[in-house]
């Protein structure tokens, strides 16, 4: 549903992982970092704590 | 009485011209063909063709969110639990197209913001940079019942200049230095003939006459509160009622506000948000207990604060300038017209 | 119209009248032109005040939680879905409402006539060969009602009550050819940043009134995630974050268990559109799992349950 909303899909991902996956693990986590930060900081949601007057 | 004559043509450059001194406001069309007031931007006008806005202009002075102040609690920072009122600007502000019913409602609600005893800086000195040019309704909407509520289409109290569309030129009735100050930045000076002067009270007439709703209260003020409060009728009345806060965000006289702190780690903020006597929460205690816990009560109190208990308190009529966007708006058709006939029989 | 309103008189003055209920839900004329408020009615004598018309916009199944005693209520198709997820999630209890079903051709939306018109209207009047006669400040024109009905009326394809004790009238036809996803298929084929966009203007005018929430009869948490203050999920005024979260976390409630009855965009004052978040969810529930909102009192919603099948194409 993010997607459809426009939230670039890179950002959340899922992957079933067991504890005794250690490989998938790293492997999975260094392709989601990557593919995170190719599209770049997020600023859909982000609550910007200044306000414009 | 001092009347001018402002031609169409010369409209806009005058709004233009008193820009030098002044933000301009008005109403402006957004969305799903609703309607508002807010800033306008370089350029932009107040459209006259809304006669009611959906929202009324009660944000202008009380915006639906406002920063209080800001904090910190970082202990590293020199600035560790100072609260900071955020730097505002309070310089003059031109509202224009602020129908004289909203104009009324904004002096209703400064009764509570503007006390002998206390004053809301935010709310005041919002409500003081403000120079309220008004626009008298010529074609009023089936549901405005402004007559019988102490106003009405072409009343001048709680403005500074009273605009009425003639046609090709606009009358401007001047009500107060203030008023007159922000036409003499706008450059009009063109004073209106006698014939003009005629028109501008024939057509006042004319509009009170168009007015075909009306409400009548003189006998809930007669009634005891306990009497009114105990009636049978508040379970029909009530029972559509969805308890969203769409009445009072709507109502330009009603005036609730919570306050909450937002946090981002240790930097803070205290915000003061609109709130609703129609939410379920809006009474809850620290405790957990809830004395208008119901339904029926938030409705009843909504009426009654209305109705009856602010004439009760300050002699002055009842809460209500008979926009009546609450009726338009209400997604069930909760009609206080039919409400306060009701309390009144 | 005419004939439904004779007989849903007739049928609660029977039921008050042999105590088989306590209270009956339906529809009164409002005060206004096109909009038919929901009523309770309690007496036999007060039941000339039910009414039914082309603008019963305001989903019935959200005044039955927390009901006491047994009650009647009308239902069109999507309302009455609405009452089976009710007795499913066991908000209502089966035996505790007569539901009388009334089979729903679809109801206008006041705005949007009111939009096409664009003067303030008088009257509305609706003939029965399906064209509806808009009168205000000395004009009149013609529409048909196909053309002003709601957007969830358009793409309804259940429009005969799914669960009832009796109708109040034949089941009408349903046409094969409703696309039900067009809405969604549009935004879809947007490309992600125009789709963020879009939702972004969507909700600029929403003033967290909850209305949409308030008439929603799948929102009845006793307090609302937006409510709450300890922890504060959400923030409460107008930052366009926190009116966005509330907008898509409310959809997700819902998931699996909106009707599409479309009382929430009915009852927003700014006639905001927000079946666009949540319509995107009835088509993935239906997709993924063949799950429809209200068919069947006797399994949880979708969001509830899981079996080992459940695609999981999207998986890492």
């Amino acid at each position: 549903m993010l997607t459809h909303l426009g939230i670039e899909p890179e950002r959340l991902q899922f992957s079933w992982i067991s504890s005794a996956e250690s490989t998938k693990f790293i492997d999975v986590v260094t392709e989601v970092v990557e593919a995170v930060r190719k599209v770049g900081p997020n600023t859909r949601l982000v609550k910007n704590m200044v306000r414009e007057p | 009485m001092r009347i001018l004559q402002i031609d169409k043509k010369d409209w806009s450059a005058g709004l233009e011209k008193s820009r030098k001194d002044y933000t301009l406001m008005g109403p402006v069309k957004e969305g799903n063909n609703v309607s508002k007031f807010k800033e306008l931007a370089a350029g932009e006008e107040p459209d006259f063709s809304i006669t009611t806005t959906t929202m009324s202009p009660k944000s202008v002075v009380f915006p639906q969110s406002e920063v209080m102040f800001t904090f910190t609690t970082d202990s590293a920072s020199a600035d560790c639990n100072i609260m900071k009122v955020p730097e505002k600007s309070y310089s003059p502000r031109a509202v224009i197209g602020i129908r004289p019913f909203d104009a009324v409602a904004m002096k209703i609600v400064k009764m509570n913001f503007d006390t002998p005893d206390y004053q809301d800086p935010y709310w005041c000195d919002a409500y003081a940079a403000c120079t309220f040019i008004g626009l008298a309704i010529t074609d009023p909407e089936a549901c405005d019942f402004s007559t019988s509520t102490g106003t009405g289409p072409f009343d001048t109290s709680g403005l500074d200049v009273l605009l009425v569309d003639a046609g090709d030129y606009y009358l401007a009735e001047v009500v107060t230095d203030k008023g007159d100050s922000w036409i003499q930045s706008a450059s009009f000076d063109q004073e209106a003939d006698a014939e003009s002067v005629e028109i501008l009270h024939s057509m006042r007439k004319e509009a009170k006459k168009k007015i075909e709703s009306t409400v009548e209260f003189a006998n809930i003020d007669k009634k005891e509160t306990l009497d009114l409060y105990n009636e049978k009728y508040w379970d029909s009345i009530s029972f559509p009622c969805l308890n969203c806060g769409t009445c009072t965000y709507v109502c330009p006289t009603c005036w609730c506000f919570d306050i909450q702190d937002e946090m981002a780690h240790k930097n803070g903020r205290r915000m003061k948000n609109w709130d609703s006597c129609m939410f379920p929460n809006f009474t809850i205690h620290t405790t957990g207990h809830n004395p208008r816990n119901t339904k029926l009560m938030r409705v009843r109190q909504r009426f009654m604060h209305k109705l009856k208990y602010h004439q009760s308190k300050y002699n002055m009529g009842i809460m209500c300038v008979g926009c009546g966007r609450c009726v338009t708006s209400c997604p069930v058709n909760i009609d206080i017209r039919e409400v306060c006939k009701q309390m009144n029989s | 119209m005419h004939t439904y309103i004779d007989k849903i008189r007739e049928i609660a003055s029977r039921l008050l009248k042999e105590e088989a209920v306590e209270m009956v839900i339906g529809y009164q004329e409002g005060t206004l032109p096109m909009i038919s408020p929901p009523m309770s009615v309690r007496s036999a004598e007060d039941v000339e005040k039910l009414t039914w018309s082309s603008h019963c916009c305001i989903n019935l199944a959200n005044y039955l939680t927390d009901i006491k005693g047994k009650v009647a209520v009308f239902a069109k198709g999507c309302d009455c879905r609405s009452i089976v997820n009710h007795i499913a999630e066991g908000k209502v209890k089966r035996e505790d409402v007569v539901i009388i079903g009334v089979p729903c051709n679809g109801m206008m939306e006041r705005r949007t006539i009111s939009n096409i018109f664009g003067d303030e209207i008088e009257e509305v009047v609706e003939e029965a060969d399906g064209t509806v006669i808009v009168r205000g400040k000395g004009r009149e024109e013609k529409y048909q009602k196909s053309d002003i009905l709601r957007q969830c009326c358009r793409v309804c394809v259940h429009k005969n009550p799914v669960l009832y004790d009796e109708l109040v009238a034949d089941p009408v036809a349903i046409p094969e050819d409703i696309q039900r996803y067009k809405e969604v298929e549009k935004i879809e084929a947007r490309e992600i940043d125009k789709r963020w966009k879009f939702f972004e203007n969507l909700i600029s005018t929403c003033i967290r009134c909850y209305a949409c929430r308030d008439a929603c009869p799948t929102c009845y948490c006793p307090t609302c995630f937006v409510d709450e203050a300890q922890p504060q999920w959400v923030g409460k005024g107008d930052d366009e974050p926190d009116v966005m979260t509330f907008h898509i976390l409310r959809a997700f409630h819902t998931a699996g268990r909106c009707t599409d009855c479309g009382a929430c965009v009915s009852a927003c004052p700014m006639g905001i559109n927000m079946r666009a978040f949540t319509k995107k969810l009835e088509k993935d529930c239906l997709d993924l799992w063949d799950w429809e909102a209200g068919l069947t009192s006797d399994m949880r919603p979708a969001l509830e349950t899981f079996t080992p099948s459940d695609p999981e194409d999207n998986f890492k």
